[in-house]
């Protein structure tokens, strides 16, 4: 079996879930023999292909570049700088909207040269990407929603723009993947897509030995103080500001909490006026983006880390993070609260319950430890293995349908 | 002959509120919760005896008022007797009216469903006796068989009530105890011999408790007569079919509209119509049979899950650590003598919080779920033991209050003189015995 894929994204040059996401689902893909050819937009961004590597099944999966200059999570709008491969500013710079259409018409080109049985398109860029490979080749396609724009707008000012190309793309799709049921609802509810096309596959996570490193936070340790621990990025969707003012309420009743938020975003202002406003600066510390081992390394020195999200369709957070064994407290409006059980979860909203459950994890050691040690079991379950089997479950039903 | 004898348990917590770590030292109210949750303990009462208790004692009263040979046995938990008396006085009357015909038994208990034999047999004895004393009060009935929480068991519970002057007791009829013979017939405790033992068959019971209304069932949907057969079959092969189950089976665990009601309200009149078939309340049937064998039951036994053992709520470390803390503190808890602060421990330590907690969840996870008001067993576990920590700081008060008074009077008894003292014994021994001299 052959499947043309259209990705934007892929580790190590990756911001987020969803090149994880692509990375872990087409390493198992491959592994059971499937034939993936990975389509991605050619950027300085994702340039260095070179560490762009399968060591087990290097063969298998053949990239194809696109030149590109996208880069993720932004609206349509947004303007990109452009530099050539001499790293100088291309006179006239692009929006991401315009990129997106550049690649669906290269994608066209590529799907006529290619031999492929289906086309499977990660994300929202990538949809009219596979729309048009599908038009050229009449190819079955699956979409693979990781996203939508209602979860980056946290459910107010959708841009209409990549509303109006994921709706007729879900039209034009066979298929439609939603990394969880949470996503599968806006599918259906705010795109008017039939139920029975969107197939739920929750995302997993590499299960690995993990690397123990060198305890940071050393200090605020040895003073006996508790930590916790925010990271991604700092958008209205990640929910930082509630969990702001959680932290208002915990260290007004312990003050020996202190906070810390890892990433950036374009909140990132904003949230530090409020730390500032609400009196916190001597409790709450902004790490700036934490990548790999300083992430790492961060996990493992918290005591629990917090994932507010106001809309959040997955969420490796938890997952990331109960492998160094710190716990989570969850928003309940996110998608992989629908497959763990051993961690704590709150409505976002919240804020009183989401202060009395951080206060809780750190003053109960016995739950906090039975969070760690069911967590880690639980999450062993979350493989990649097993979605690629759901995702190819998918091909074979599909391919099956279609002749 | 064969005996049916059939045994409903009533029973409701006291559900802790959503108590949050703020409220420690500011709110002494735990169970007060009045939001539209499953925690709120009158709006569950209310529809419980709407859905179950209501209906169900107007088919049992319907059956005793023209069956004559219709009997059965009930036991409640003194914390769903005090949760009818304040928010449904008529479902408690209708009870007593029920008892009141002399054809219904009810067992003795621990007041709060508690699993405190476990943990503490002195404060486990405070609590039969609280509850014989608050069966005594309301059904002017004294139990002679004993059925502990959970149905859970144990060699040294059944010694202690043959010690202690009951006749019977109940447990499950589980296999791994039993072996090759069979739960209907009456046996001897091990290291018994006067008090018997009843044994739950947890087949023909669960038959109806767990799978009536369950539709992917092969014998659903079940009707009173194929039901009646399966009782028939056993005649010649024992001595007593023991229906074990939850009062709240009916209407509430199995709705109205899979048929219970009907399906109990022609049962005991099938049944009879077998001429060798007779009903018997617990204490007929542990009189009127002879032990055949004894059963031997080192470790605790219970009717929950398919484990039949504790670990529904002492399975986690968080359920061992709040089971823990709750009998922990027993000692300090005592000292207070104070009676809202014992009351509010012993409301803590019914069995229920500590189910809640449960993360099995294996092929019993989702009847832990279903049967819990919490989102999850850690909500259950954070507001249990949020609640637990204020009740700590109260009894902390309380004993440091009542040192503080004991060192006052000593002091102050300590600076007077030999006849000031006398006066003050004297004084002390007047008042203790004035009735005596206020009695002409």
């Amino acid at each position: 079996m052959k499947v043309l894929t259209f990705g934007w994204d892929f580790p190590p040059h990756t911001t987020g879930g969803l090149g994880m996401a692509c990375q872990g689902i087409t390493r198992e893909l491959a592994q059971s023999g499937v034939e993936v050819i990975f389509v991605l937009p050619k950027s300085q961004a994702v340039d260095g292909h070179s560490r762009f590597i399968f060591a087990d099944v290097e063969k298998m999966v053949r990239t194809r570049e696109v030149p590109s200059a996208m880069v993720p999570y932004t609206g349509s709008q947004t303007m990109i700088d452009v530099y050539d491969e001499y790293g100088r500013h291309h006179l006239y710079s692009r929006t991401l909207l315009q990129e997106v259409h550049a690649y669906a018409h290269k994608a066209a080109e590529i799907a006529m040269e290619e031999e492929f049985d289906l086309i499977h398109a990660h994300d929202w860029t990538s949809y009219l990407a596979g729309v048009a490979a599908k038009i050229a080749t009449g190819k079955p396609l699956i979409l693979h929603v990781h996203a939508t724009a209602f979860d980056q707008a946290a459910g107010e000012n959708v841009d209409p723009q990549v509303y109006e190309i994921e709706k007729e793309s879900f039209a034009v799709a066979d298929k439609v993947v939603a990394v969880s049921q949470f996503t599968k609802d806006i599918v259906t509810q705010k795109y008017d897509v039939n139920p029975d096309k969107v197939t739920v596959v929750h995302n997993g996570i590499d299960t690995q030995e993990v690397k123990r490193h060198e305890p940071t936070l050393q200090e605020l340790r040895a003073q006996g103080k508790k930590i916790v621990l925010y990271h991604g990025r700092i958008t209205v969707q990640k929910g930082v500001d509630y969990f702001v003012q959680a932290a208002q309420k915990v260290v007004s009743y312990d003050p020996n909490v202190v906070f810390v938020i890892s990433g950036k975003g374009d909140m990132t202002g904003q949230i530090m006026q409020q730390v500032g406003a609400l009196g916190l600066s001597q409790h709450v510390l902004f790490a700036g983006a934490l990548w790999y081992e300083e992430r790492d390394q961060m996990y493992q020195s918290v005591d629990l880390v917090v994932m507010p999200s106001v809309s959040e369709p997955f969420g490796l957070v938890p997952l990331e993070a109960i492998q160094h064994g710190a716990p989570s407290l969850i928003s309940k409006q996110s998608g992989v609260a629908e497959v763990i059980t051993h961690v704590l979860k709150v409505d976002f909203w919240d804020v009183e319950e989401m202060a009395n459950k951080i206060l809780a994890a750190l003053r109960y050691p016995v739950m906090h430890g039975q969070l760690v040690k069911e967590g880690q079991k639980e999450s062993a379950q979350l493989s990649w293995k097993g979605v690629a089997r759901k995702v190819l479950d998918l091909y074979r039903h599909l391919i099956e349908w279609v002749t | 002959m064969l005996t049916v004898c059939p045994y409903f348990h009533v029973h409701q917590p006291y559900r802790v509120k959503k108590y949050r770590v703020f409220d420690i030292g500011n709110d002494n109210e735990y169970f007060n919760d009045a939001s539209e949750t499953d925690l709120n303990n009158r709006k569950i009462i209310e529809k419980v005896a709407e859905k179950s208790y209501r209906p169900m004692n107007a088919v049992l009263q319907e059956l005793l008022d023209t069956h004559p040979e219709f009997k059965f046995s009930l036991s409640f938990s003194g914390t769903v007797l005090d949760q009818f008396e304040a928010y449904a006085p008529d479902v408690l009357e209708s009870f007593q009216k029920l008892v009141a015909s002399g054809r219904v038994e009810i067992l003795a208990d621990t007041y709060h469903h508690s699993l405190a034999f476990f943990y503490s047999v002195p404060e486990f004895e405070r609590q039969v006796a609280q509850h014989a004393k608050r069966i005594h009060e309301l059904f002017g009935y004294t139990p002679k068989v004993f059925r502990n929480t959970e149905l859970s068991y144990r060699n040294d519970l059944a010694k202690w009530c043959e010690d202690n002057g009951y006749i019977g007791i109940m447990a499950e009829g589980w296999d791994p105890v039993l072996g090759w013979r069979s739960p209907n017939y009456v046996y001897n405790p091990q290291g018994c011999s006067k008090i018997k033992v009843l044994l739950k068959n947890y087949k023909l019971s669960d038959d109806v408790a767990f799978r009536f209304g369950n539709q992917a069932w092969e014998s659903f949907p079940l009707s009173a007569e194929t039901y009646t057969d399966w009782i028939h079959a056993h005649h010649g092969d024992g001595q007593t079919i023991n229906l074990f189950m939850d009062y709240e089976t009916f209407g509430e665990h199995q709705w109205e509209d899979t048929g219970i009601f009907n399906f109990m309200r022609t049962l005991p009149h099938l049944l009879t119509e077998h001429p060798d078939t007779t009903f018997k309340t617990a204490t007929e049937t542990a009189l009127s049979y002879d032990a055949v064998g004894e059963i031997d039951v080192p470790d605790v036994m219970t009717w929950a899950d398919t484990d039949r053992d504790l670990t529904a709520w002492t399975g986690n470390d968080i359920q061992k650590d709040a089971i823990a803390a709750i009998y922990g503190i027993e000692r300090d808890v005592m000292a207070t003598e104070d009676p809202e602060i014992i009351e509010t421990w012993r409301k803590l330590q019914t069995s229920d919080h500590f189910y809640y907690m449960c993360t099995k969840w294996s092929e019993d996870g989702d009847v832990h779920a279903y049967f819990s008001p919490y989102e999850s067993p850690y909500d259950a576990y954070v507001a249990f033991m949020n609640a637990l920590s204020d009740l700590q700081l109260r009894v902390q008060h309380a004993v440091a209050e009542k040192e503080k008074r004991r060192q006052e009077v000593a002091s102050s008894e300590s600076t007077l003189t030999f006849w000031e003292r006398l006066r003050i014994w004297w004084h002390g021994l007047f008042k203790r015995f004035r009735s005596l001299f206020t009695f002409s």
